[in-house]
């Protein structure tokens, strides 16, 4: 990056919020989906909307692409620096601005850890319902960008349904407000296309959320099967059942196994091919009726070894062995893929003897734990990174598995986003038609695509994207042959 | 047909999507997509009608998995044909526009129509997926059929109270709940406005969670709706702050709700939809002395009956404020919105990327805002 750029960078931030050091920068070359690697020219760190907004517009004025990072726990490499360019590491901007108990809404910057927003406003009685497997680390700013769900949006929806208002700064440089505390939309729901874009659309600087009341009783229950079939079963016939959990939660084998010698361990049976995690909460009255429905479907389906967790600290010990099943995979393999697709969840049981045929013809073993009650599959899959042929094989098997989700009625991603990870894979489901108008609401916001380029859309598009751009005018012409070789220039 | 004063030459009442996509291609003038008709007073004046899209003739439930808890239903039909085919698997969609049972789904999508059942949120949150048809008749669509899904933008929520005029909204996805296993109202007449506000203020500060609590007044009732486990609906009606509590079920329930609709009927003919806070529901109507209001008070919105334009003006110096209903003459001197300058731009902007030449439903939305 020019001498001039990195200067003026330092006059916005002051000299440490920059980095340019080709090894500091290694830090920031991935997020958390660590297959793919692009080292940005330098990374900033704002601690405020206006020198968001300023880094922004000299970005444009040096057509440099940028785009906004957070904690970096993303697993679709949303905050890959595919182009190069600056990245604007929002961490700095952690403080919770203003709770409003008596009407249940926070005022957050975007780099406030998801977790820390509960534990602020629990004195308060209140919590964040979205609870990401991150939670402990990932930032609200991410979770905006990419619509990030958790174990209980099964009963309280995902992120879009907890955003009240936004602060963003532009693609251009300007800052933007949208939305109120009410969370009622007026006209059309902007703020609900910006959600989930992945951080294409907006850079966003501060959030007004929507805290819940905490209920009144949870109870955990952890049911142990010794078929996969009767597990997936259970989770079909509680939801028949009319119940509506709030986490129906699957772990296999694999995973017990992974969770069991981690310090996550959880006490799950080792022996079970299978287990549900299920959560359901509210009043206090009433819960006990739907716990002991619930434990009679697991029955009724084989399951051998039913747990109602007696005290917090039992619930607190099976969550920990959930949260923590993707980081204890380390004890049982040196890599794994998370894979993130979503499927009718009656489909269940048909798609997971499908993997299984999968693991053993690719010789790949993989752990799935995901989130059933909405059929949001996660296949793990576990490989040595230092074996090519291990390597090679990882590809051609998750691809098979998202064409399998989608032969089904499926989708790409429940919650980790297409970012750079499943672009290609758009084609599936989505077609030429529906790309295209996506690419219009995607340019009203970011018309010049400088905004973190090459995400979401297949590659093959945008050179399709830069062919229309080249027939408008002379002017565009020489935007786009510049942004060619800014590459090239690097 | 007549809607703000303009009659569409043609009506086209396709019967597929694809024939609608056809008729949308070929037409080149100024086009009116409409489900039941029940909100056509809704919405900034209209300008040009050369042709009117009905289409009460896509009403088929494409497909319905119980078990999967969703449903894929064309824009036409009614939602009350829905609500009767969910009913057989103890399944709804919970949602209750004012604008009642007739309305289509198309409909209710477009004009963001809201009732008292807000505690699960509105039509957005519901929406898990959508078929449009563009203004070149152009198909696409955005989500998908699962109840939870990032893959692509959420166009869906865009064009969800665009009023049309995006594209026109053909076929939508949506996720179920199950229904629940008893519902009761109670019902209190404080004897003053500071009775009832201070009633709702110590619903707000209990652990009761009713899915309405709506404040209608000048009469000052206090509704609230209750619906879980039974021994859940119990608790919170022995649990009732001190008033004179009427309590409701079954048929008496459904018909003090079907009372209610036929109150928000009556209000007008200027209605604004003022946004607070719950815990400026109070102040707000103590401020602005309305004539008569629905508040969702647990919400903070205030559906108030008004006097003139000039109110809608004083009361959005202080709160975002939608017009509910209005006569033509006063819309014509207002905007439906009262957008921020931010907004205007960018659902302009939106505008012009989806249907440059303004031929979908026109003069409605952004661009009858500001004249």
């Amino acid at each position: 990056m020019k001498k001039e750029i990195v200067k003026k960078l330092r006059e916005i931030l002051g000299s440490p919020a920059v980095i340019e050091d080709e090894t500091e920068l290694l830090v920031y070359e991935c997020d958390a989906l660590t297959l793919f690697k692009s080292k940005p020219d330098a990374v900033v760190f704002p601690r405020t909307t206006e020198q968001v907004a300023q880094i922004v517009r000299l970005a444009n004025e040096h057509r440099i692409p940028f785009l906004p990072r957070g904690a970096g726990t993303g697993l679709s490499g949303g905050a890959l620096a595919v182009e190069g360019g600056i990245i604007i590491e929002l961490q700095r901007m952690n403080r919770i601005l203003s709770i409003d108990a008596d009407n249940r809404f926070a005022i957050v910057q975007p780099g406030v850890v998801n977790l820390h927003i509960s534990q602020a406003v629990a004195p308060y009685g209140l919590y964040y319902a979205p609870d990401p497997s991150s939670q402990m680390a990932c930032s609200i700013g991410g979770n905006v960008a990419e619509n990030s769900g958790g174990p209980h949006c099964l009963k309280y929806g995902m992120t879009t349904n907890h955003i009240l208002a936004i602060e963003a700064v532009t693609s251009k440089g300007e800052i933007i407000r949208l939305g109120n505390a009410a969370g009622e939309t007026v006209g059309m729901d902007l703020i609900g296309a910006i959600v989930g874009s992945e951080g294409t659309f907006v850079i966003v600087t501060e959030i007004t959320i929507r805290l819940l009341q905490k209920p009144q009783w949870v109870k955990t229950l952890l049911a142990a099967f010794h078929s996969v079939e009767d597990c997936s079963q259970t989770v079909s016939d509680i939801i028949a059942a009319g119940i509506v959990p709030a986490a129906l939660e699957f772990v296999d084998a694999k995973t017990i196994e992974a969770v069991e010698a981690s310090v996550y361990k959880a006490g799950y049976p080792q022996d079970a091919a299978a287990a549900l995690l299920i959560e359901v909460d509210g009043f206090r009255e009433g819960l006990e009726e739907t716990s002991n429905a619930i434990v009679e479907i697991c029955r009724r389906n084989r399951s051998y070894d039913v747990r109602v967790a007696k005290d917090d600290e039992e619930r607190a010990r099976l969550w920990l062995g959930r949260k923590g099943a993707f980081g204890a995979m380390g004890r049982i393999s040196p890599d794994m893929i998370t894979m993130d697709a979503v499927i009718p969840r009656t489909r269940l049981p048909e798609v997971l003897a499908e993997i299984a045929r999968m693991s053993d013809r690719y010789g790949l073993a993989v752990a799935n734990v995901f989130h059933a009650g909405d059929g949001n599959l996660h296949p793990l899959i576990l490989f040595d990174g230092r074996r090519q042929d291990q390597v090679e094989k990882i590809h051609r098997m998750g691809e098979e598995i998202v064409k399998l989700c989608v032969d089904v009625g499926g989708a790409l991603s429940g919650e980790h986003g297409i970012g750079y990870e499943k672009k290609e894979f758009m084609n599936l489901v989505f077609s030429e038609s529906d790309l295209e108008i996506m690419m219009r609401v995607k340019r009203v916001f970011n018309p010049d695509g400088l905004l973190n380029p090459s995400k979401i859309f297949p590659t093959r598009r945008a050179c399709t994207e830069i062919g229309k751009h080249t027939t408008t005018s002379t002017a565009e012409i020489g935007k786009r042959v510049e942004e060619v070789l800014r590459g090239s220039a690097r | 047909m007549t809607i703000d004063g303009v009659s569409p030459s043609t009506v086209v009442r396709p019967e597929s999507i694809e024939e609608l996509a056809h008729a949308l291609a070929s037409e080149k003038g100024a086009i009116v997509p409409l489900g039941a008709a029940t909100q056509t007073y809704f919405g900034n004046p209209l300008r040009r009608a050369d042709c009117a899209l009905d289409l009460t003739r896509l009403s088929r439930i494409t497909e319905y998995n119980p078990a999967d808890l969703t449903v894929h239903v064309e824009a036409g039909v009614p939602l009350e044909q829905l609500q009767h085919a969910l009913l057989e698997n103890n399944q709804f969609l919970p949602l209750d526009p004012w604008n009642g049972p007739r309305a289509t789904v198309g409909g209710i999508a477009a004009t963001n129509a809201q009732g008292p059942f807000r505690a699960t949120g509105t039509i957005r949150d519901w929406i898990i997926g959508m078929k449009v048809v563009h203004v070149d008749g152009q198909i696409s669509k955005a989500g998908g059929r699962v109840v939870k899904n990032v893959t692509g933008y959420d166009l869906q929520k865009l064009y969800t109270g665009s009023l049309g005029t995006l594209a026109v909204i053909v076929e939508v996805s949506l996720k179920l709940r199950a229904k629940f296993q008893r519902t009761a109202t109670a019902i209190a007449r404080p004897a003053d406005e500071s009775g009832a506000a201070a009633l709702i203020a110590s619903i707000r500060n209990s652990a009761l969670q009713p899915i309405s609590c709506e404040w209608t007044g000048p009469e000052n009732e206090v509704l609230l709706r209750f619906g879980e486990h039974p021994r859940a609906v119990d608790w919170q009606l022995k649990n009732l702050p001190a008033a004179d509590w009427r309590v409701l079920e079954d048929a008496d329930e459904a018909a003090a709700w079907e009372k209610l609709r036929g109150r928000y009927g009556q209000l007008g003919p200027l209605v604004l939809r003022v946004i607070g806070l719950p815990a400026t529901v109070h102040e707000i109507i103590k401020t602005y002395r309305p004539a008569a209001w629905i508040a969702h008070a647990l919400n903070g919105i205030v559906l108030m009956q008004i006097f003139d334009a000039d109110a809608i003006r004083q009361i959005r110096g202080k709160y975002r404020a939608v017009i509910e209903k209005a006569p033509l003459e006063v819309r014509r001197k207002i905007g439906t919105f009262g957008l921020t300058d931010t907004e205007y731009e960018l659902m302009k902007k939106m505008k012009e990327a989806f249907d440059p030449e303004g031929r979908l439903n026109a003069g409605r939305h952004v661009d009858g805002e500001r004249n």
